[in-house]
């Protein structure tokens, strides 16, 4: 089912946290929301539950107009961050609620309920209460819930943050496995950008209630739209330089170099990701510095170097034996640099 | 060690000292006997003679005086229906006014907990002028009350909302709940005299129904201000994940709120029972033969020849074990860890 939100807007009273937000969901797609606090993105999430009202826009799921519609009419399925599982109730009677709100036959409850207990492996949990579960259980309760009932779509709200690490990864894997099972259009906020980049057919990033780019992780990755994309995506973060740029060639205090465009601005950014940056000679790279900081990570190391007055990291092998202070070049290909306006933040094409 | 240091400090991490113990210890049980001896005093009171209760120091049956059971004899077979009466009496009334008001009251404490109400002052200020106005037309010019009461009504329906567009002012939540409170922190005696002659205008002096809806709306602010504070506990993430499964706003307040906060409930059950149970002040103004209940029953025990304690002794166990046994009943639902296992931190 597709889910469209119409130049949505919400504030509360003065405070705008939502802008004008527009944005399609294709059916059974898996749209990630990712933002930092205060983006924007459980607001959005919430609208299209129907937990907040819209101050402006329209919200569609199919082509229903549910933008005034109660929650329990529009038929989507919710998945807290905090579970909200009913502390009363036994697991089992937890998962059929849906059911048993809806006034299903008992029979069709029984076996909805085991189908699904069996799918996230808690057939044997049943008649537990949620206190004596663990955090995954009771995770998988919750994903348990909002599948029974085979919704039209299936909000999560960062259901994974509660999770130590190790559990985070697996439940990730078994998500992604279960949503191309069942072919759910889901929408997942998270500030995680792992699990967007992992768990994402497309990433839409929110920043201060606005939309910066809605793209597939790998477009997102490799071609981010502008400055806040590029140092939000990529662990360590993009390295940014100021500069100018001249018929495609970028100077700055740290060194001058061509880049892939033939473009001019007076106030221009170059961002580089550690990874496409190699470690050469002082006198053979484009930039040239020294060595500040380095790091082993394990499988590789991280070489932070000051040229000029800007702060460069690079990604070396990790037999990497480098001493703080020694002079050092940076070397990279002409495309893998990107630039941005300084001002608007906007990549220059 | 010194004897102080050994009488003072603990033999382990888990124990008190000695001094320690001796104090605690002695402490309870000098309080425990403050508060049992009175039940212990009424009890053989209820078994003694009459000249035995006024003569003196008189404690211990078989000991200091023989034991018999005139009073209960005649509380119970001469007096049968006339104990029955306030007893059944006090039951019923308590038992209904604690129901309405538990269950207005809780449903009024949530509203004000999950939505937000924003009542305009100039409504509430134009309510009040022109009910005074009603008034001052009723009482002083001898309009019919009920044309005064519709154009009243009329024109507050058609000026609320012009007055709410210039005085722009509005209260909250909190205001209406304070409010609400602040009922109760009149004293009952205040209004006694109104509500007698409100009943009396009607004709329902010395009914059990005059007295049930008194002490509904005397207890329902105490109901609001409890429940308010159990119902903020519960985390809104439960109604929500109700509401988007398919439940009504009553099926999520009577299925999911209501089982969480019970203990909340039957505490303030028990409480508003027993303030029901125990009420004089109103239960003399407004009942007679009919609806007494048994506080005004014991004390009117107190006849010309003075109080007949023994009687009275009676009839106040009577009234105390019913609420002590329903007390240690309901206990174990005053449980801890209601909410454990809804959400996670």
């Amino acid at each position: 089912m597709t889910i469209i939100l119409d130049q949505a807007s919400k504030s509360f009273g003065s405070v705008e946290v939502l802008r004008a937000l527009s944005l399609e969901v294709k059916p059974g797609e898996f749209l990630v929301l990712l933002g930092a606090s205060g983006s924007g993105k459980t607001t959005a999430l919430r609208m299209i539950a129907g937990l907040e009202s819209v101050t402006s826009g329209r919200i569609l799921i199919g082509s229903r107009d549910v933008t005034n519609v109660l929650p329990k009419n529009r038929d989507v399925a919710m998945v807290f961050q905090s579970y909200a599982l009913y502390p009363h109730k036994t697991v089992f009677e937890n998962i059929a609620y849906p059911l048993t709100v809806r006034k299903r036959p008992k029979a069709e409850i029984e076996k909805s309920v085991r189908d699904v207990a069996q799918q996230v492996q808690l057939d044997h949990l049943l008649e537990r209460y949620p206190r004596q579960l663990s955090g995954g259980q009771r995770q998988r309760v919750a994903l348990a819930r909002a599948i029974v009932r085979r919704p039209s779509a299936f909000l999560m709200d960062e259901p994974l943050s509660n999770l130590d690490a190790k559990l985070r990864g697996h439940m990730r894997a078994e998500l992604k496995h279960m949503q191309h099972e069942l072919g759910i259009t889901t929408i997942y906020v998270t500030h995680d950008q792992i699990e967007a980049m992992t768990l994402a057919h497309r990433v839409a990033i929110l920043e201060r209630g606005v939309l910066q780019q809605l793209d597939t992780p790998a477009n997102i990755y490799n071609r981010p739209a502008n400055l806040f994309v590029a140092g939000f995506i990529g662990s360590p973060p993009m390295n940014v330089l100021e500069g100018s740029l001249t018929d495609g060639r970028f100077d700055c205090s740290a060194g001058s170099f061509g880049t892939a465009s033939r473009a001019s601005g007076r106030a221009v950014v170059a961002g580089l990701r550690p990874e496409d940056g190699r470690l050469a000679a002082p006198g053979q790279g484009k930039l040239t510095g020294e060595i500040y900081a380095s790091e082993l990570i394990g499988d590789h190391t991280l070489v932070t170097c000051r040229c000029g007055d800007a702060t460069v990291t690079v990604k070396a092998d990790k037999d990497f034996a480098g001493s703080i202070g020694q002079p050092i070049g940076i070397g990279f290909e002409e495309r893998a640099v990107h630039l941005f306006d300084k001002a608007s933040g906007e990549r220059l094409q | 060690m010194s004897v102080l240091k050994r009488l003072t400090e603990p033999k382990s991490l888990d124990t008190m000292s000695p001094l320690g113990a001796v104090l605690v210890y002695g402490g309870l049980i000098l309080w425990s006997l403050v508060v049992l001896f009175p039940l212990y005093w009424i009890a053989i009171t209820s078994l003694k003679l009459p000249i035995h209760v006024s003569a003196g120091p008189v404690y211990l049956p078989f000991v200091d005086f023989l034991p018999d059971l005139h009073a209960w004899r005649y509380i119970f077979v001469d007096l049968g229906n006339d104990t029955l009466r306030p007893y059944l009496n006090s039951i019923v009334v308590a038992l209904v006014s604690t129901m309405l008001a538990m269950l207005i009251g809780s449903m009024a404490a949530y509203a004000l907990s999950r939505l937000e109400f924003a009542p305009r002052l100039a409504s509430i200020l134009l309510f009040i002028l022109l009910g005074a106005v009603m008034i001052v037309a009723v009482a002083g010019f001898g309009v019919p009350w009920w044309i005064a009461a519709v154009v009243a009504l009329a024109l507050f329906l058609l000026l609320a909302r012009a007055a709410g567009r210039t005085m722009r002012a509005s209260l909250g939540n909190g205001d209406i709940l304070f409010w609400i409170i602040s009922q109760r922190i009149l004293p009952p005696v205040v209004a006694a005299l109104p509500i007698y002659v409100m009943f009396q205008t009607l004709g329902m002096l010395d009914t059990r129904t005059a007295l049930i809806a008194t002490y509904t709306t005397v207890n329902l602010p105490i109901v609001v201000w409890l429940m308010y504070d159990f119902f903020v506990t519960i985390p809104k993430d439960l109604e929500e994940s109700a509401s988007l499964d398919g439940a009504s706003r009553f099926a999520i307040f009577f299925g999911i709120v209501l089982p969480l906060a019970r203990p909340g409930l039957v505490a303030t059950g028990l409480l508003v029972l027993i303030l029901a149970w125990n009420e004089y002040l109103l239960a003399l103004f407004l009942s007679s033969a009919n609806a007494q209940t048994m506080p005004v029953l014991v004390a009117a025990q107190n006849a010309t020849r003075g109080p007949q304690w023994w009687y009275m002794s009676v009839l106040i166990l009577l009234m105390i074990l019913p609420v002590i046994f329903l007390t240690l009943l309901l206990q174990r639902f005053i449980a801890k860890g209601m909410l454990l296992g809804a959400v996670k931190g």
